[in-house]
């Protein structure tokens, strides 16, 4: 089966510290896959280059099949909008706007009205335990429920790739292990693929395969028994 | 212990953290330093009328008299001359008047030195045959401003300057008075400055204390959150209040001393702008120390109070920061204070205290500072539900999330927008004046206009002067021959003596300098020499408006570029993923402006007619085509201003998002 996502060879370098120090990564359609390390080790640079929010020094990123890490800001801002999803530890929704149109904004960004985007980002809020909650803002949300919120930002735009970091880090362990439950299934259930930046084995045992970065190189990749 | 770690957690923020405490300074360093202009109006207008009191003799009355005194204006070159007569009263020694050295003897003239200058630079027939025994030069205690035109002519007591009458229009001079000191009192027209001069300061005052409190919350919307923090481990409200004000103290200090500078440096420039006929001296326009010194020391701890005031949140509720809620609407009742307002104005101006239209702009400004956030908030729950695209959307949502914020972005246009409204009908047009400088008039004492005309065509003809001399009751009427002859209709209507015209200047300060003495006390007079005062009246009215505008303005712009830099380090990390998630960087850039746009054209408006219906009960004259131009000059300006101001702030946005993910982890 032909890779989703791929990276080859990538570098990159901070002043003296080097972050990634040629690595290879592959995601396949539909996967889930953990990339772990300790602090420091390159995991969230690896997941920013293959996400296209920041360029591998050398190496390349390709997105079912098309080279994405030389395209300019312009066209990678407009992938990341269209083709990938992005949950994060914390602070990923706008505390001004309530939960719907939280959801509903990257629809919005990419053309659809308004009324539109915010009927189609309502959909995810009961398959995700949200229902009810549609008007309230990002404060008036537990850790949990803001984290099912961004889950829904994440896949209403029906993405390929959705790239979580540290997606459990603020919640507390029966919480992290719902949301990650929630993230897991509900990825796979709209065909994307995952890509999860975590130090937690609890959280990697959700995902498919994990792979594990130290000082800028993959080290070992092991599918879940 | 507090001040201390204020001040490693003040250097320690950052080049972002610093950047905004570099705002916070400039803010204040710009509020201070036009603060001190606004106050300094006012002594500088006090120290004028001070010094120009002893030309406004009072009356011994039950004291003993020592002088006599009179004065009246004569004309060189369009320009006015105060002629001062003194004299002493037989066996008594009076004080000199400020500025000389002795008290003049009879028969000696001492001249302002810009009058001495003009009087060496024209020739002797055109002004310095006025004064054949010049005694000495006026020094400057005696001079309201450094071009005054003055002369100060000693008389014997009886002679006729100090006993024949005068006109008793007070415009026109005094007539002689039997004093007992030449302490005098401040002229009419030396209060009415001093009354155009308050207006002026309350109008720069109260946009100036509106904005040096938003640079003040700017301090506390960047520290609120590490606050929070500190108070979530444990800092005491009191610690964290300390804290806030040593901050806010320590920049705004900075800031004070910072515009007290500027100020210091611009003063030369501010001494050029003419009022009243002339500049300033450098020592009007420097406040008193005692002055400077309060305000340098008043400002930091007004942004301490207000910092305060911004905190009260994080004290109150140690995640009232930390947690972002739906905010608690914006009363109404804050409509109410300026519907209140609106009804009082029409009342209370009834008065005509000097006071009362200070308060009266007091009250207004201060409502509208108090209904602004209520109707941002409302702006932006109207945006909210009707955008259709995400720049709307986001702008909207942002307004109803924190009014007080866009508020502080617009406040400083929309304030400007109640001066200009209020100047905008109150300032007069130029005055519909004949520029008649072809005729000559001076009234004759009663039945000797025959002989006083035969003298005048005597004086004129051995001066080499062209003129027809003719009487009209007691009035003596000399047409200069050559002049030309002035076509305006309004003009020909409103001539006193037939056909007006203009002469050339030379000619005619020949005539007048013929003509001195012509009739003792009285000056022989253009029809454009008696409009002198209100043109210029009404051209100061206008000069007034332009300083007070752009103070106004340079305040507005100041405080929306400001607010706008600060509102994007405020907001960086959702910027920053919004990005990071796709979103351009022109959606993000329209949604601020629409932020500020969007408020601005309402309250701006808003503020417009607000000003323009306090200021119809001060109307001295109709609305003119000049106040309607300022008006919109200044609305032009101000969005131009605020627009460009806020688009300042795109490349710190850009920074902020360039690398939403630094960390190389």
């Amino acid at each position: 089966m032909n890779d989703v996502l791929a990276g080859r060879a990538l570098t990159k370098r901070f002043g003296q510290t080097v972050a990634l120090a040629g690595v290879d990564m592959a995601v396949r359609p539909g996967e889930a896959v953990a990339i772990m390390g300790p602090s420091g080790s390159g995991k969230s640079t690896l997941l920013h280059c293959l996400a296209g929010i920041m360029r591998p020094d050398s190496g390349e990123v390709r997105l079912e099949g098309t080279r994405i890490d030389d395209m300019g800001e312009r066209r990678r801002s407009a992938l990341r909008r269209t083709r990938f999803g992005f949950v994060f530890q914390f602070g990923q929704l706008l505390p001004e706007l309530p939960a719907d149109e939280n959801v509903a904004l990257p629809l919005m960004l990419g053309g659809v009205t308004r009324a539109e985007a915010v009927r189609r980002g309502r959909e995810w809020f009961a398959p995700l335990g949200l229902g009810g909650m549609e008007a309230r803002r990002p404060g008036e949300l537990s850790g949990g429920q803001a984290q099912r919120v961004a889950i829904a930002r994440a896949l209403v735009t029906k993405p390929a790739v959705v790239f979580a970091d540290e997606p459990t880090g603020a919640l507390d362990q029966t919480t992290g292990h719902d949301t990650m439950r929630l993230l897991v299934e509900a990825t796979k259930h709209n065909g994307a693929s995952l890509i999860v930046v975590t130090h937690d084995p609890g959280v990697a045992g959700w995902c498919d395969r994990t792979v594990e970065v130290r000082d800028g190189v993959l080290l070992a990749a092991g599918a879940r028994a | 212990m507090n001040v201390g770690l204020t001040w490693r957690l003040l250097k320690g923020g950052g080049r972002r953290g610093m950047l905004g405490t570099w705002l916070t300074l400039g803010a204040v360093a710009v509020s201070t330093a036009l603060l001190l202009f606004a106050v300094a109006v006012d002594f500088a207008f006090a120290a004028r009328a001070d010094r120009g009191a002893w030309r406004n003799p009072v009356a011994a009355g039950s004291r003993p008299a020592v002088a006599i005194e009179a004065s009246r204006h004569d004309y060189v070159r369009g320009r006015e001359i105060t002629v001062v007569d003194l004299a002493a009263l037989p066996g008594r020694s009076p004080e000199p008047p400020p500025g000389l050295p002795r008290f003049p003897a009879p028969g000696e003239v001492w001249l302002s030195p810009a009058l001495a200058g003009l009087a060496d630079r024209l020739p002797a027939a055109e002004l310095a045959a006025r004064y054949p025994k010049r005694a000495g030069v006026l020094g400057d205690e005696g001079l309201v401003h450094p071009d005054e035109l003055i002369v100060v002519a000693g008389r014997a007591p009886d002679a006729p300057e100090l006993t024949a009458a005068r006109s008793s229009d007070w415009i026109v001079g005094s007539q002689p008075v039997k004093v007992a000191s030449l302490a005098g009192e401040p002229t009419e027209d030396a209060e009415g400055y001093q009354v155009l001069g308050l207006i002026a300061s309350v109008l720069m005052v109260v946009p100036l204390l509106v904005f040096g409190g938003a640079a003040a919350r700017l301090t506390v919307a960047r520290r609120d959150q590490r606050l929070a923090a500190l108070r979530l481990v444990g800092a005491t409200p009191g610690q964290v209040v300390a804290m806030t004000v040593a901050e806010a103290v320590i920049v705004a200090f900075a800031g004070a001393l910072a515009g007290a500078v500027a100020y210091a440096l611009a003063v030369p420039l501010l001494t050029r702008v003419r009022i009243d006929g002339g500049p300033w001296f450098v020592a009007d326009l420097w406040p008193h120390p005692l002055v400077m010194a309060g305000t340098v020391v008043a400002v930091p701890l007004l942004t301490g109070l207000s910092a305060v005031a911004g905190l009260r949140r994080v004290v109150v509720s140690p995640l009232g920061v930390a947690k972002r809620e739906t905010p608690p609407g914006m009363r109404w009742v804050r409509l109410l204070a300026l519907v209140a307002v609106l009804v009082a104005v029409p009342v209370v101006s009834r008065g005509d205290s000097v006071g009362l239209i200070a308060v009266v702009i007091g009250l207004a400004f201060l409502s509208i500072n108090l209904v602004g956030p209520w109707v941002v908030g409302l702006i932006g729950r109207i945006t909210a539900a009707s955008a259709r695209r995400p720049a709307r959307l986001l702008a909207g949502r942002r307004l109803v999330d924190d009014p007080r914020s866009a508020w502080r972005t617009v406040s400083g246009v929309a304030l400007t927008g109640f001066v200009a409204g209020f100047l905008g009908l109150l300032s007069p047009g130029t005055l519909a004046g004949t520029q008649d400088t072809g005729h000559l008039r001076v009234s004759a004492p009663a039945g000797q206009a025959a002989t006083v005309a035969q003298e005048a065509r005597d004086r004129l003809k051995r001066a080499g002067v062209g003129a027809a001399v003719t009487t009209r009751k007691d009035v003596v009427v000399i047409a200069l021959k050559d002049a030309t002859p002035i076509t305006d209709e309004d003009a020909r209507r409103r001539a006193l003596d037939g056909a007006p015209a203009q002469a050339a200047p030379a000619a005619l300060d020949r005539a007048r300098t013929a003509l001195t003495g012509l009739v003792p006390g009285r000056t022989p007079t253009t029809q454009a020499d008696d409009e002198y005062f209100g043109g210029q009246i009404l051209g100061d009215i206008a000069v007034g408006t332009v300083v007070v505008l752009s103070v106004s303005f340079l305040v507005a712009i100041a405080s929306a570029g400001i607010t706008a830099a600060s509102s994007v380090l405020d907001r960086r990390q959702t910027y920053a993923l919004l990005r990071l998630a796709g979103t351009p960087l022109e959606v993000l850039d329209r949604a601020r402006r629409a932020e500020t746009l969007i408020p601005l054209a309402v309250m701006g408006g808003g503020a417009i007619l607000v000003g323009a219906f306090c200021g119809v009960p001060f109307m001295i004259t109709d609305p003119n085509l000049t106040g309607l131009v300022t008006l919109i000059v200044c609305v032009a300006a101000g969005f131009a201003g605020v627009v460009g101001a806020g688009a300042l702030s795109r490349p710190l946005l850009r920074s902020v998002t360039a690398d939403p993910a630094p960390r190389p982890d």
